[in-house]
């Protein structure tokens, strides 16, 4: 009880003593933790996002209304018998008229605007391989019935590839605010054993084990860097659960992301953030304590 | 107490601190270290407590293997030995009384058990008035006498001295010579180092001197002239 009494009240001094690079070290692991939280948060919401579309339709044909539905009917049996596709659904005018109504039924005005006419028949192919999306437009192209295609692989590819850019970028910025919150963290330890240097030499000489001496130092870089990281993962938290409730959620994205993998991803960045603290301690106080 | 069997410190550049020294210590006893600046007499009690690590030789104190010990298992050897140098290294931000009981307090010491011995010691430096004085408050006599008290601190066998006198006048410096021959009548075997002679020659004692790192003589009640 007494060691430990001594080395919590000696942290706690060292880290009384530099206010202002413990404040900066604990702001410098904050922001790297709050980016990794947040962009690792956003790649697995992006993840769950294109999964749903990807299980969904894949490839919409909107047919030209001016040939005969016999063609279209013969269009969808060459369609089927493809061995990328799982299946093919007819959706007439009228059902494409009954889903735009469903879709908009919140702006009256635009459906009272609205040209029902306009809205062509399709055919909604859901493939095997969602990625197989550019061989059926290929084998439609200067199909007589076809009007035009759209693929939603296409944007998934694209969204996924934003995202995935972004998580490098975001992660490369936190890897780099990570090693400033290293260089304070050891900055800020060699201060307090300089200023602790007659104080360890005693310590020395009176026959303190290495690892009691070492302790307080070690104990401050983990807990600033335990504190930099249990805000930036309260934070992020926040934002999410703001998120769920914002204008995001209610456009094309749905902010699901599981508690389980918020919990995992929480203990993961307390348990490297520990680990980053021991490091950082090692490194920082292994030559000023040796010499 | 302490053995050293042909033990040599040679410096990275090459200068040699101390050549080929044999000699041996008994339990109980009071020595005089003598010689002049650079004889290697700091170089000789820092081989003692693993400060410096010998080129080649067997020292062995307080039953421990000195020169076989791993540098993790130091502090093993510092528990055993108390050591006075020539600063008295306090702590300016601490008073008397914390000074003394850092020494206990690091070595994880109750609180309790930490007021008893920091008061034994207080007592046995006589230092109980200037408990709570600060260094910058206390004299030059005064000060080596609460660095010899935390030195005692952890019970050492052996008290390992630096020249603790060599910043006091005489009569202060007679004061810490009594003092170190109370702590070694209580059975501490006590090594002093000083290149003081008139100390040396006040009270006849082992007396062991140094020139250019080698043993230049070592005798029971000795003296030091001054050359």
């Amino acid at each position: 009880m007494g060691k430990f009494t001594y080395v919590m009240k000696n942290t706690l001094l060292n880290m009384r003593r530099s206010p202002l690079l413990v404040f900066a070290t604990i702001i410098a692991v904050l922001v790297s933790s709050f980016l990794v939280f947040t962009t690792l948060s956003a790649r697995s919401i992006v993840q769950n996002n294109t999964l749903r579309w990807q299980s969904g339709v894949h490839v919409v044909v909107f047919l030209d209304d001016r040939v005969t539905t016999t063609a279209h009917k013969q269009l969808q049996e060459s369609l089927n018998s493809y061995p990328e596709v799982r299946s093919v659904d007819y959706f007439s005018k009228p059902e494409a008229k009954e889903e735009f109504q469903s879709l908009f039924k919140d702006q009256p005005e635009l459906l009272a605007e609205v040209d029902f006419e306009i809205l062509p028949s399709s055919l909604r192919i859901n493939l095997n391989n969602p990625s197989d999306y550019t061989l059926i437009i290929e084998r439609l192209e200067g199909n007589p019935a076809v009007k035009e295609i759209r693929s939603s692989g296409e944007a998934i590819e694209r969204l996924l590839s934003l995202t995935n850019t972004l998580v490098i970028s975001a992660s490369s910025f936190a890897m780099l605010i990570g090693f400033a919150a290293f260089i304070l963290i050891i900055n800020t330890l060699r201060l307090a054993a300089y200023s602790k240097k007659k104080e360890i030499k005693i310590m020395r000489l009176v026959g303190a084990s290495s690892t009691y001496i070492r302790l307080p130092f070690i104990f401050e870089a983990v807990i600033e860097s335990l504190i930099g990281t249990s805000i930036a993962v309260g934070f992020g938290w926040a934002v999410i659960e703001y998120s769920k409730n914002s204008i995001v959620s209610e456009s094309i994205f749905d902010i699901t992301i599981s508690d389980d993998y918020l919990i995992f991803l929480t203990l993961s960045l307390l348990v490297f953030s520990l680990v980053f603290g021991l490091f950082a301690s090692f490194v920082g106080i292994r030559k000023a304590l040796n010499d | 107490m302490i053995k050293l069997k042909n033990v040599s410190l040679v410096f990275q550049g090459g200068s040699v601190a101390i050549s080929n020294i044999s000699v041996k210590i008994q339990e109980g006893e009071f020595v005089y270290l003598v010689g002049h600046s650079g004889s290697g007499k700091s170089s000789f009690l820092k081989l003692l407590y693993k400060e410096y690590i010998p080129t080649k030789g067997e020292i062995e104190v307080a039953n421990i293997d000195v020169s076989k010990l791993p540098k993790w298992k130091t502090p093993l050897l510092r528990r055993k030995i108390g050591i006075v140098t020539q600063e008295p290294q306090l702590l300016e931000n601490r008073n008397t009384y914390e000074n003394i009981a850092f020494a206990l307090e690091v070595m994880g010491g109750l609180p309790e058990e930490i007021e008893a011995k920091t008061n034994t010691l207080l007592d046995l430096v006589e230092l109980n008035e200037n408990a709570y004085k600060y260094p910058g408050q206390l004299s030059g006599g005064e000060q080596t006498r609460v660095s010899i008290a935390r030195a005692l601190a952890n019970n050492p066998v052996v008290l390992l001295c630096d020249e603790p006198t060599g910043n006091l006048d005489p009569d202060l410096s007679i004061q810490i010579i009594s003092l170190l021959e109370k702590i070694n009548r209580a059975g501490t075997t006590v090594l002093m180092a000083t290149h003081d002679s008139s100390i040396v020659n006040r009270r006849k004692k082992r007396v062991i001197e140094l020139k250019d790192g080698k043993i230049k003589r070592d005798e029971l009640d000795g003296s030091y002239i001054v050359r």
